[in-house]
Parts: C-alpha cells; sequence; structure tokens
C-alpha cells in the first residue's frame, strides 16, 4: 500500500507527514529548547549564590533586555525563572517528550502505517513550532518576557503596572500557550483514535506495551485538561486587554483604583490547576511508560505485574483530576474542602508506590545489561522514590502550612517530575536512537552523561529540602533581605556549584547525538534483542515502516528469558508453541 | 575577553570528544568488536558505580542532614505549630524509613543482578499475593496519615474567636505591610479600596463607629499565650502572610478578606536566648508578586501583657490620627 | 487504510474533538457557577428574547439534518435541505449579535466601567459557542456546494456526517447553555 512518491526536502524534512520525521522535529525543537531553558537556570543560580556575577553567560542566550543597563535586577530574575519554567514543563517535558515517543512509537509498536491522520499530525507540530516562535520572541520585548512564575497567577500577571514582564510579554506568552494547547491537542486526538483503531492483526489492549498504555492515558489526560487551560487562559485575556473582571477586583495600582469588580484571582488558581496537576502526570506518565519498556528489555526479564501497572496509570490518571486543590491550601479555601483533597492526594501514593514496587520486582533475579539508556531508566525510578515520598508532605495540608511555596516543593517537584521525565526522556532517546537514525550513540559518552547528571542532579535538588525546611520562599531573588536566611550561603554555593557542572555534563550528550546522528557506527535491526514491533522494521526509514505486509501479533511484549525458548527473548509476532502458554 | 575563552574552551571540548570517540572507534575496529556492545565487564563495572555512587547519595543525605540541621527552623512558637511540628517529626521519619529502605533495595539489585552473557533472567511476570500486600500496606500505612493530618489540620484553620482573641488587621501591598489593631472594642472598622487616600492607607471607613479606636502600626505585636486572629487583605495582586516560626501562612487577595489564628508561646525574648540576639519573628511574603517580593517583611514581636499594654498605648488611634488631620 | 476504517477514524477523531471542546465549556461554565455563588455584588440579567428565537431556530436546524439519510437513501437531491439548514445557521448568528445588541439597551455590558461579571460571563459563554459555530458554517458551507455537484451518494457522505454531527453537538451544546443562563 505504501505509495511511493519521490520526496523533495520539503516535503520529507519540513512539512513532512511521516510520524517518524515529526518525532524527530519535535525532540530537535525540545532539546533546543532544553538548552535555553538550563541556561536561563545557570544565570538565576549563579544569582543566588553570587549575587550581580552571572553576567557572563547572559550572552549565550538570546534578548537583548538582559544586557542593558542594571545587570540581573529582580524584575529580569523573575523573568528568568518564569521562562524556565514554562519552556521547561510546557516545551521540553510536554511536547518534546510526549510529542517525540508519541509520534515515534505508537505507529512502530502497534504495527500501523503512519497515524491515523498524518495531517493533523503535521499541524501539530507546525503549531507547536509557530509556538515556540512566539515565546522566543517574547525575549525581545523591551519591557522582557511574562514575569510572574509558570503559573501566571492574576492579578500579578494581569497588570504590567505590577511588574513590567505583565506587558507585552505576557500577551506574547498567552498567545504561544494557546497554540501550543491548540497544538498538544492536535497530536492527542490523533494519538487515541490510532491506538484505538488502528492496532495490527493481534494486538489486543492486553498486549500492548506498557509505553503505548503510557502515551494513551497521557493523551486521554491532555484531551480532557488542556482545553480547561484554554478557558482559563480565554479568560485571563479578556481581563487584560477588553476590561472585563473575571479575576479582577478591589485593585490599587500605583495610586489608581481600577474599575474591575467582583471577580476572583481564585478563580483562576481553580481552572488553572484543574489543567496544572493533570499536566504533571502528562509529563510524567510517558517517561514511566518509555522506563518500563526500557527496564523490562536491559533486565531481561518480563515486566512484574503488568495489569497492576496498567491499572496504577488508569488509577493514577483518575486521580489526578481531583486533587487540584493541594496547590491552593493557603488560599484561604474552606477547610473540609482543604480536608477532601488531602485525602484524594495521598491516595496517590498508593499506585504510585505500586509502580515502584513492580520495577524493583522486575529486577530483582535479572540479568541486567547496563545500557546507557538502563541507566536512565534505573535513575528514572531513584528519582521517582526520592522526589515521590517528599509528596506526602506536601500533601497534607497541615504540612503544607510549613513548606508551601518554599523551596522545599521546589526540590520535591524538580526531582519527581523534573529528573524523573527528563532521565526518561534520556531513557527514550538512548533507547531509540538506533530506530530513528540506524546508528548507535556511543555508549562510554553515554555512561559519562549518566553519571555526571545522576550526581549533580541530587547535588542541585536534595539540599534545596534543607532551604526549604528552613523557611526560605521560592521566587525569591535573593536571600540576602532577611538575617534569618544568611546562614543558608554555604548550602546555594554548593547548589549553583553542582547546577554549573550538570550543565557542562550535558554537552557529552549533545555532542554525542549530533556526532553519531552522522558519524555513529551503524546498527543492526534488533541491537538491544527487544521483543517490540519497532524491530522488526528495516533499518533504514521508509515511508510506511513495513515494506511488506503488517506484522501480526501472536503474543505479548515481555516474553524475556521465558523457560523452554532458546533465546532470552521472544518476538511479539512469534507465534506460541504448540502448548505454550501466554504469560 | 571571556567570551573568547567560553568559545575557545568550547571548541577544545569538542574536540576532546571527537577524538576520544574515534580512539574508541579505531580500537574495536582493530578488535574486530562492537563498541557500543555492552559487554560483561561494562556491567560490571556499572553494577559496582551503582553501589558506590547510590551509597555515597545515601551518605551525602546523612551528611546534609547532620550538618545542616542546625539551620532548620527552631521548634514552634505556637500552640497549633506543635502539632504540625509532631505531625511533621512522623510523616518526616517515616518517608526516611522507606527512603532508606527502598533506595538501598534499588541500588543493591543493580549491583547484585548485573548481568552475564551466560546468566539467565529469572521468567516471573507477576505474583498475586505479593502485589496485594504491597497495596495494602501503603494503603493502611496513609491512611493513618491522611487521619492524623486531617485532625491536625482542622484544629489549624477552625480557630474558634472568643471575647479573649484579638482581631488584627494585616494589609499587604507592593511591597510593604501595615497592621491595623482593633482597639477597645475588638471590631475592626470596614474599609473599601475606594477609600485609600492619603495617609488613610488602609481605606478605613471612618464612618463606621468601630473605625475611631483602630490604629495602625508597621510592626505587629502579640501577647505571649493570648490567641490573636489576623485578617488578611492585600492592595494589589497576590501576596502571601508567612510567618515561619509561628507555621502560619495565608495568601492575602485583593478582593476577599482571610484570616489565620493562632497562639504564640514564647515571647521574642525568649527565643533570642536560644536562637541568638539577632532574632526576631519575620513576617515574608511567600506569593511572587513583583520586583521587591524578595524583601517584603514586617517584624512580630511577642511580649508580656504588660510591654504590650505600654506599646499599645502608646499608638494613635486613627480619629485622632486619620480626622484631626484634615 | 480501507475506506471503512479511514470512516470510522475520522468520526473518532471527531468525537475526541468534541469531548475536548466539551471540557472546554463545562470549564467555562463551573467558572460561572463558582463566581455566582461567591460573588456579592452578581448582577442578574433576562436573556434576551431574540435568544428564545434562535434556541427555535438552532434546534430545527438541527432536525432537519435527520432527513438527509433518507433523500440519499432514495436519491434525491440533498442541496435544499443543506442549503437550507445552512440560511438557518446564518440566522442564529444574526440573532445571536441582535440579542448581544438587546443586552446592550438593558445596560449589560462585557467590559468596562459599567460591566458586571455576570454579564461577561453571559457575553463570553455566547461569543465562544458562536465562534464554535463559525466552524460548523464553513463546513455547511462547504456541503452546499458538494451536494450541488451531487458529489454525495449514499455510500459517500463522510463530509456531510461529520459536519452534521458537529452541528448536532452545537445545537445541544446550546441548548444547555440556554437552560443554564436561564434557569440557574
Ligand atoms: C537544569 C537544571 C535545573 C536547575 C538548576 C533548576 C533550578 C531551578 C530553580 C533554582 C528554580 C527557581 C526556584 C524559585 O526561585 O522559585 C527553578 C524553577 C522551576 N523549574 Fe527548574 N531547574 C532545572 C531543571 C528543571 C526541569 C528539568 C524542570 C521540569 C520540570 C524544571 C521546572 C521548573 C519549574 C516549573 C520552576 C518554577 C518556575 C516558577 O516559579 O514559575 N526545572 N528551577
Ligand atoms: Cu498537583
Ligand atoms: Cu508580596
Amino acid at each position: 500500500m505504501s505509495e511511493h512518491h519521490k520526496e523533495s526536502f520539503i516535503t520529507k524534512y519540513v512539512f513532512t507527514m511521516d510520524h517518524k520525521m515529526i518525532a524527530k522535529q519535535f525532540l530537535i525543537t525540545g532539546m533546543f529548547m532544553g538548552v535555553v531553558g538550563m541556561l536561563m537556570s545557570a544565570i538565576f543560580r549563579v544569582q543566588l549564590a553570587n549575587p550581580g556575577e552571572s553576567s557572563i553567560l547572559y550572552s549565550l542566550l538570546p534578548g537583548a533586555w538582559l544586557n542593558d543597563a542594571g545587570g540581573l535586577n529582580p524584575d529580569k530574575y523573575l523573568a528568568l525563572v518564569t521562562m524556565h519554567g514554562t519552556i521547561l514543563v510546557f516545551w521540553v517535558l510536554t511536547a518534546g517528550l510526549s510529542g517525540t515517543f508519541a509520534n515515534f512509537l505508537i505507529p512502530l509498536q502497534i504495527g500501523a502505517r503512519d497515524m491515523a491522520s498524518g495531517f493533523l499530525n503535521m499541524l501539530s507540530y507546525w503549531f507547536f513550532f509557530i509556538a515556540t516562535v512566539v515565546l522566543l520572541s517574547s525575549l525581545f520585548v523591551e519591557t522582557g518576557p511574562a514575569s510572574g512564575g509558570w503559573t501566571i497567577y492574576p492579578p500579578l500577571s494581569a497588570l504590567p503596572q505590577a511588574i513590567p514582564g505583565s506587558g507585552t510579554g505576557m500577551t506574547l506568552w498567552l498567545i504561544s500557550i494557546t497554540l501550543f494547547v491548540v497544538g498538544s491537542l492536535l497530536g492527542g486526538l490523533n494519538y487515541i483514535v490510532t491506538i484505538l483503531n488502528l492496532r495490527t492483526i493481534g494486538m489486543t489492549m492486553q498486549r500492548l506495551p506498557l509505553t503505548i498504555w503510557a502515551l494513551l492515558i497521557t493523551a486521554i489526560l491532555g484531551v480532557l485538561s488542556f482545553p480547561v487551560l484554554l478557558s482559563c487562559g480565554l479568560l485571563l485575556i479578556f481581563d487584560r486587554s477588553f476590561g472585563t473582571s473575571f479575576y479582577l477586583s478591589d485593585i490599587i495600582i500605583n495610586g489608581e483604583a481600577l474599575h474591575n469588580e467582583g471577580g476572583s484571582p481564585i478563580l483562576f488558581e481553580h481552572l488553572f490547576w484543574f489543567l496544572g496537576h493533570p499536566e504533571v502526570y502528562i509529563i510524567l506518565l510517558p517517561a514511566l511508560g518509555i522506563v518500563s519498556e526500557v527496564i523490562a528489555v536491559n533486565s531481561r526479564k518480563p515486566i512484574f505485574g503488568y495489569k497492576a501497572m496498567v491499572g496504577a496509570l488508569l488509577l493514577i490518571a483518575f486521580l489526578s483530576f481531583i486533587v487540584w486543590g493541594h496547590h491552593m491550601f493557603m488560599t484561604g479555601m474552606n477547610p473540609f474542602l482543604g480536608s477532601v483533597f488531602t485525602f484524594t492526594t495521598l491516595l496517590i501514593a498508593i499506585p504510585s508506590a505500586v509502580k515502584v514496587f513492580n520495577y524493583l520486582a522486575t529486577l530483582w533475579r535479572g540479568n541486567i545489561r547496563f545500557t546507557p539508556a538502563m541507566l536512565f531508566a534505573i535513575g528514572t525510578v531513584s528519582a521517582f522514590i526520592t522526589g515521590g515520598l517528599t509528596g506526602i508532605i506536601l500533601g497534607d495540608s497541615a504540612l503544607d502550612i510549613n513548606v508551601h511555596d518554599t523551596y522545599f516543593v521546589v526540590g520535591h517537584f524538580h526531582i519527581v517530575m523534573g529528573l524523573s521525565a527528563i532521565y526518561g526522556m534520556f531513557a527514550g532517546v538512548y533507547h531509540w536512537f538506533p530506530k530513528m537514525y540506524g546508528r548507535m550513540m556511543n555508549k562510554n559518552l553515554g555512561y559519562i552523561h549518566f553519571w555526571g547528571t545522576f550526581i549533580c542532579a541530587y547535588g542541585v535538588f536534595f539540599p534545596m529540602h534543607f532551604l526549604g525546611l528552613a523557611g526560605l520562599p521560592r521566587r525569591y531573588y535573593s536571600n540576602s533581605a532577611f538575617p534569618m536566611f544568611d546562614g543558608l550561603s554555604d548550602i546555594n554555593e554548593l547548589i549553583t556549584f553542582f547546577a554549573l557542572a550538570g550543565a557542562i555534563v550535558q554537552v557529552f550528550f549533545l555532542f554525542n547525538f549530533f556526532y553519531s546522528i552522522f558519524k555513529g557506527t551503524k546498527s543492526s535491526q534488533n541491537p538491544w534483542k527487544s521483543n517490540t514491533l519497532e524491530w522488526t522494521t528495516p533499518v533504514e526509514r521508509i515511508h510506511g515502516n513495513w515494506p511488506g505486509e503488517l506484522p501480526v501479533v501472536t503474543r505479548w511484549a515481555y516474553d524475556y528469558s521465558k523457560p523452554g525458548a532458546e533465546e532470552d527473548f521472544i518476538l511479539q509476532t512469534e507465534p506460541l508453541k504448540e502448548g505454550e502458554i501466554e504469560h | 575577553m571571556t567570551n573568547i575563552l567560553i568559545v575557545v574552551v568550547v571548541i577544545l571540548l569538542l574536540a576532546t570528544l571527537v577524538q576520544i570517540v574515534r580512539v574508541s572507534e579505531l580500537l574495536s575496529d582493530i578488535k574486530n568488536k562492537d563498541v557500543n556492545e555492552v559487554t560483561d565487564k561494562d556491567n560490571n563495572t556499572q553494577g559496582i558505580l551503582f553501589l558506590i555512587v547510590g551509597f555515597g547519595f545515601l551518605i551525602f543525605v546523612v551528611w546534609q542532614m547532620v550538618t545542616w540541621n542546625h539551620l532548620l527552623l527552631p521548634p514552634a512558637s505556637s500552640v497549633h505549630g506543635a502539632q504540625i511540628d509532631t505531625l511533621m517529626k512522623i510523616s518526616m521519619g517515616l518517608i526516611l524509613i522507606v527512603f532508606f529502605v527502598l533506595s538501598p533495595i534499588l541500588f543493591y539489585f543493580l549491583y547484585k543482578y548485573r548481568g552475564k552473557k551466560s546468566n539467565k533472567a529469572y521468567f516471573f511476570s507477576h505474583n498475586n499475593k505479593l502485589e496485594v500486600v504491597w497495596t495494602i500496606v501503603p494503603t493502611i500505612i496513609l491512611t493513618s496519615l491522611i487521619i492524623f493530618g486531617l485532625k491536625t489540620w482542622d484544629k489549624s484553620m477552625n480557630v474558634d474567636v472568643s471575647e479573649s482573641t484579638t482581631i488584627i488587621e494585616v494589609y499587604a501591598q507592593q511591597f510593604n505591610w501595615n497592621a491595623r489593631y482593633s482597639g477597645q472594642d475588638n471590631t475592626l472598622g470596614k474599609a473599601n479600596f475606594r477609600l485609600v487616600k492619603g495617609s488613610n492607607i488602609l481605606g478605613v471607613d471612618m464612618l463606621d463607629a468601630s473605625s475611631a479606636d483602630d490604629k495602625m502600626s508597621r510592626e505587629v505585636h502579640l501577647v505571649i499565650d493570648k490567641p490573636v486572629l489576623l485578617k488578611f487583605r492585600s492592595q494589589d495582586v497576590i501576596h502571601s502572610a508567612f510567618l515561619p516560626h509561628f507555621r502560619v501562612q495565608m495568601n492575602c487577595v485583593p478582593g476577599m478578606t482571610t484570616q489565620f489564628g493562632f497562639t504564640p508561646t514564647k515571647t521574642t525574648a525568649q527565643m533570642k536566648e536560644t536562637e541568638g540576639d539577632d532574632f526576631e519573628y519575620i513576617l515574608l511574603c511567600n506569593k511572587i508578586c513583583g520586583a521587591s517580593h524578595y524583601n517584603m517583611q514586617m517584624k512580630f514581636i511577642v511580649e508580656t501583657q504588660e510591654e504590650y499594654d505600654v506599646w499599645l498605648d502608646s499608638q494613635e488611634n486613627l480619629e485622632s490620627k486619620l480626622l484631626t488631620q484634615k | 487504510m480501507d475506506i471503512a476504517l479511514k470512516n470510522t477514524v475520522k468520526k473518532q477523531l471527531l468525537w475526541v474533538a468534541l469531548v475536548s471542546i466539551s471540557m472546554f465549556f463545562a470549564s467555562m461554565l463551573s467558572a460561572f457557577i463558582v463566581e455566582k455563588g461567591d460573588v456579592d455584588n452578581w448582577k442578574n440579567f433576562s436573556l434576551p428574547t431574540y435568544f428564545v428565537l434562535s434556541t427555535g431556530i438552532i434546534i430545527l436546524s438541527s432536525l432537519l439534518l435527520f432527513f438527509i439519510k433518507p433523500a440519499l437513501k432514495k436519491g434525491k437531491s440533498i442541496f435544499g435541505l443543506v442549503f437550507i439548514v445552512l440560511i438557518l445557521g446564518l440566522l442564529f448568528s444574526f440573532f445571536q449579535i441582535k440579542g448581544w445588541e438587546q443586552l446592550t439597551n438593558q445596560g449589560i455590558y462585557l467590559t468596562g466601567i459599567g460591566s458586571n461579571v455576570a454579564g461577561s460571563f453571559l457575553y463570553i459563554l455566547t461569543l465562544t459557542h458562536l465562534l464554535h459555530l463559525v466552524g460548523g458554517l464553513v463546513g455547511l458551507c462547504i456541503s452546499t456546494i458538494k451536494s450541488k455537484q451531487n458529489l454525495y451518494s449514499i455510500n459517500n457522505y463522510l463530509g456531510l456526517e461529520l459536519t452534521s454531527i458537529y452541528w448536532h453537538f452545537l445545537t445541544i451544546l446550546w441548548i444547555i447553555l440556554f437552560t443554564f443562563l436561564k434557569f440557574y
């Protein structure tokens, strides 16, 4: 069926409808934004350790607003923090992660020629691309980019008089996010419909690799929660530009009383976090899916408790819609409501714990092969344990009084969502690079990259818990205004040291990635001896994925080291032997 | 100059990397082996590394807990805060135990089951008993945490306001705090943002009978062991009133009034004895609110009834402050 | 992909999109409910009479769409039918705008000094509904042209089917919004 037109450069690399190429577009854009976001964090980390000394790093970033007089003043600091958060949450770990692996893996692992709609898929990328351009363009605005935090709470984000970034910068932020959401929704529709309809013969839902389950559930979360961000943003746009009062009431700013009455900033928080919490699982679940696959392949063992793993994903996804209030314990909400949210939030710990135990059980008595992908997958499990546990503190409303909005939170979410997801993304890149480019990434550079990252990342984020327990609030330009924080400067310097070292270590990855695209050693068809369908396609990229008929699936994805088999893996297309029972 | 230096360093780094990769590829060509194949030797090194670095990480964590312990907040100076501290200790203890059990297991498994070409993994795809156990155990532990947590929450948030509770308004604006005492009648006069003008910075409605005896102040004095109810308002954007030593935090939202009640249990003087002479109770802003968010503070002073009375008497009430000026 | 699968896939894409759009309006409506619950200067409004008219019109247009399949089965031309639906759609939009005019005459504004959150919500809800309806109108335009050229048959009218599903969705959505704004 695969019609072979001659592909021009434009249709092959730019306006392509091939899911594999679109995946690479997402990956490269995500990586680029990752570098930008990381540089921003380097700049403000230097500020926190040695106020006023980060200027050398400015020239690495686009945008002139950093360079003008005064160096890194508080406004610019907040702008950087905001852009850093926005970029990493949405650009790198939503689009970069889901966009890459959903596009790449869904058709390949379910045995389809392409996505349900190649056109929508292409559109999804280009919406994302334009969103990227708009977001970056806000770095060149005179008043700087949005600066009210990535959560853009009004009234701060609604009033240019309150902070310069809430002028043009914020407008561009909102436009950009709107485009971003439209792109994500188009992608999400496609992922869901593809998985539900285009599975090849024999690929029942019970035989789906866990990556696909995770991506499916992620897409469902996205389709249900992103529209809420749109409506939340729309009301904000009206308040900002057209004088409505949805979120504004009783405000005097710069000595001037505004006409707005009757609105409620708390309404914004409800709408925002109704998206916001599912969003953290939109970030995390694909990573957990990738990790499940990579750990099973490299332990040479079936993933332990496949059904429980799927069940846990479903439960986490469901619960994620009824816990958003845990971000709002301190807004003066009805204490009873707070209790309800504490209850639902702590419930999430149960499926999360099950996932961790199942990963450990998968490693137990395995024959572990430490590929770079496997190292990062383990990194995810470790980060998920470390970061998930502190969630038990934050989800408890009574304890949140103490640590809400402090560095404890910053430490928590960077480990559980930042590190887990970034490691999952690295694991995915190392694991499927041979499938993407037909070449291998260098193993030893991968090892260096992992160990450097693993050590530095804990060095950055673990100490932050102590800053938080010492009472240090987040989003502070400097800690010198309060004598009670004077003792914390040692910790801050240590964190910054690790942050800079960690940033440098990423050079090993970037180099390895681009070098290997062109010069890496050639990969064989199934370099990791894996069971799933993508490894039955030819090494060269072809339109339609399989040259002849689509593969027919006869077993689940996890028959590793099955007793009675000669090899320690059995492709999903291998028919069951006489008398063999499926796992 | 520094820029040129950076460029040079980066170029050198890249050149070194290319060389390393080249050399290893050449070597493997000679030995006729695939460089990127994971060998038993690799598995061995990486497994051992996990053991070393993993336990190194755990030691690093312990080191932090020991070295930085003195930097953490002192025990709570309020009644409900003490309960929060207890809950915090229990929760912390629990998660630390889980952390120090699961992480070593992870690192140990990686070392113990590092692969060998000649080995074969054990096919073990599920075990219902095991799975039920490790679903139920966390459920029980969490349930008890939830119950304890909710009780503490309930006690912290639902303060009963009695005659003896002092009512104080805390008013947030970019970028400072103001306080208003409710005076003899213990009732705050009404306020409206449209009335903010001149020295009436809080927009107090002077036509309201309860306003006259209110008193404004740039610092808050409290009486030890006497309950106080703070009422929060904001003039412009969302701020958050954070009193870490009392375990008090509440957002200040324009257009609405929020509140938090507590009872201080240690005077500033007592705290100075244990925490050092420069100790002060401080109110910080804990919600991003603009450029000087990092420096939005107000002093709280806890003292004895006598000291408090002297201070309060010395403060001018609103009637004379606002009305006589006109 | 064979044709049947292609059709199912396209329809499903639409269905999932409708779920997504529903979430958009659900969140907007819950925002409305929450604000009504805790705003003290909530200004109640009475819905413009034009909205009653437009409700009737859109229901009628939706009902008409049900005659398409029988007509196609009998091999009759459906141009007239689709065209009428399109006209009704335009009429609906016209009456919506008339309705807003009526509102401003009542002193209910979308923005500015005299506006109230209640009124703003009313405008935003109807406005976003109308924006979604524009998409439906575009679909109807295309369908009208195609049916004029006799491009549809009982075996091949996916585009029209998709437009109809979307149109019914808009009708139901409007009925929900209308009852809500009227009676809540
Ligand atoms: C490259 C290493 C990273 C470093 C050194 C770093 C450091 C920081 C620091 C110091 C803050 C500011 C805290 C504050 O003042 O409130 C911050 C904020 C944030 N970071 Fe990172 N981070 C890194 C990577 C990531 C990753 C991987 C994510 C993805 C989840 C992420 C997401 C965020 C978010 C959402 C915020 C909050 C922004 C806001 O307050 O609006 N960061 N980061
Ligand atoms: Cu959350
Ligand atoms: Cu503030």
